[in-house]
């Protein structure tokens, strides 16, 4: 494992543009990707003639670098790749083009598209059917989604948890929801509502998990040097990184002592000068909230088994919402649970909104530092500190 | 036994494919889903360190050996993880509406070692814990022997 990290607050993100997620459907992937790509390029100060790197993650139904390039009216570009989903891949591959000299400014697009497969509305729609595979999975399964259904009762079975910080995290999320104007759900969730809720897969209920959604968020990075003549606050990538472990089949996975977190965790310490005391804003993915149980406690902030005692002693009663040490707060944009399966791309846009002061309702007076955790236990761990260039 | 062993011979990679394309059948994996058809569970190992591993794989991650063979396991283990199913891809026989148990069972051969699948009709609600000894039994669904798991004889 190593310790260099020579890109440290070399790359900035200085463009952001968001589509918002719906459940409504009828808009085509590439006009999603376009939307939030022709805001992310605005907001930059840049035009299409500027862009010479395209990365768009590579989502089922999703346009591909090429398309999107195509659709831009993009005139010549040296990097386009379409990296696996969930965000920080995508922001590493860019940021690597960035400090390599593959590119110099770089678009990255993070669309999700409904399919027939995760969701009705999807499978009635003509233009969307013909991605059904048409092979229907046996229910006795415990890989991709299931899994954490069937960890989370491996966790609560381990540490003699209950259900109480699980509800925390999916209150928090909504209640900060409320002033997220591109959240899909933004109504406040109440502990009753969350005890009476429908079990999906026992033990996790239907606010445990995020909803399948339609939508695009697109970031634009460049060097933090060239950053500086553009319009808004750099903000830069200061460490950030994947990890997995070898052993990550789902259910073969040896314990919840070691997954890829803990990787993630122990790099960005090799690697980042800022971590838990020094951050201003958290933002641990809760596309399942086991997720962001685990991520409280491998990045440090309780020991194993105790963010049941971690979450309930940081809660902050009157705004139904988890705030450390009463002063940072978590997933400020109502997180996956609100906006919907995004894979951490709003994790990582809400970020950088904040830290570049343009989070509107939503702004942290003074925040500085970042760290988002997106990603699960298995194939796609990751996580970012961001800092506002100085 | 039932008919269905005698056809195994026969069974050609097509069919056999169409029989488990829902288990997600690859190459790699095509004979523990032979030994199936025959009401035996295969896992497959490692021939010259002896090590288990599931899903099955073309080498061994321990030893980098490509002499992998499949050998049937007890089937006998706990409930390792544990879920019940309110939702979810229609099948023959299982009613969400009453919940349907999915349990990962940490078989008795090796750390770790792990078959997922569900418990048999007549589980005793009391015992589907983590914790639990089991041990497989074969059922059918769709006239395709499937293995399960019953609370362990004690
Ligand atoms: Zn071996």
């Amino acid at each position: 494992m190593t310790d260099r990290n020579p890109m440290k607050d070399q790359v900035a993100i200085v463009g952001l543009g968001s589509t918002g997620f719906s459940r409504e459907g009828g808009a085509s992937s590439l006009s999603m990707a376009l939307a939030a790509a022709t805001e992310a390029i605005t907001d930059a100060g840049l035009t299409a003639a500027d862009i010479d790197g395209i990365v768009a993650t590579n989502e089922p139904g999703a346009s591909g670098p090429e398309a999107i390039a195509a659709g831009l009216g993009i005139t010549e570009a040296t990097h386009h790749t379409k990296p696996t989903p969930v965000a920080v891949f995508s922001l590493l591959d860019a940021a690597r083009a960035v400090f390599t000299g593959a590119a110099d400014h770089v678009l990255v697009v993070t669309p999700v598209v409904m399919g027939p497969w995760n969701s009705r509305r999807a499978a009635a729609d003509p233009w969307r059917r013909g991605a059904r595979s048409g092979i229907l999975p046996v229910p006795e399964d415990a890989t991709m989604a299931a899994a954490y259904a069937a960890w989370a009762s491996r966790y609560i079975h381990e540490f003699g948890a209950t259900k109480d910080p699980f509800a925390r995290v999916a209150i928090n999320s909504r209640t900060n929801a409320a002033a997220n104007p591109l959240a899909a759900v933004d109504t406040p969730l109440s502990f009753g509502a969350y005890e009476a809720a429908r079990m999906i897969r026992e033990p996790l209920n239907i606010y445990d998990m995020d909803l399948p959604v339609d939508g695009a968020d697109a970031f634009v990075l460049t060097s933090a040097e060239r950053a500086r003549s553009l319009p808004h606050t750099p903000v830069l990538i200061h460490a950030a990184t994947s990890g997995i472990v070898g052993k990550n089949d789902e259910d073969q996975l040896d314990g919840l002592h070691r997954t890829g977190q803990h990787v993630v965790v122990d790099q960005l310490r090799r690697t980042s000068d800022i971590w838990i005391d020094d951050i201003d804003l958290f933002y641990p993915y809760e596309g399942f909230t086991i997720i962001t149980l685990t991520w409280f406690e491998n990045c440090g902030f309780c020991p194993p088994g105790e963010a049941e005692r971690f979450l309930r002693e940081h809660w902050n009663d009157d705004a139904q919402r988890i705030e450390i040490h009463g002063r940072i707060p978590v997933n400020t944009h109502g997180g996956s649970l609100s906006e919907g399966a995004t894979r951490g791309t709003g994790h990582l846009r809400e970020a950088v909104h904040q830290l570049r002061g343009t989070a509107g309702a939503r702004q942290v007076d003074g925040a500085r530092a970042a760290l988002v955790t997106p990603g699960g236990f298995f194939f796609n761990p990751q996580g970012a500190v961001l800092r506002t260039a100085t | 036994m039932n008919g269905n062993s005698e056809e195994t011979d026969e069974e050609t990679d097509d069919v056999l494919i169409a029989r488990f394309a829902g288990n997600g059948i690859t190459r790699d994996s095509a004979d523990h889903f032979r030994g199936r058809l025959d009401r035996r569970l295969l896992m497959a190992r490692c021939a010259d360190c002896g090590r288990w591993q599931h899903p099955p794989r073309p080498m061994c991650p321990a030893c980098w050996s490509w002499n992998m063979t499949m050998d049937e396991v007890s089937g006998r283990g706990t409930i390792h993880l544990l879920m019940v199913l309110h939702q979810g891809p229609p099948a023959t026989g299982v009613d969400y509406s009453t919940g349907h148990p999915v349990v990962t069972v940490e078989l008795e051969e090796q750390r770790a070692l792990r078959f997922t699948s569900t418990v048999s009709d007549d589980f005793p609600a009391e015992d589907l814990a983590i914790g639990t000894a089991v041990e497989v039994e074969w059922i059918e669904r769709d006239g395709t022997p499937m293995p399960v798991f019953r609370k362990a004889a004690s």
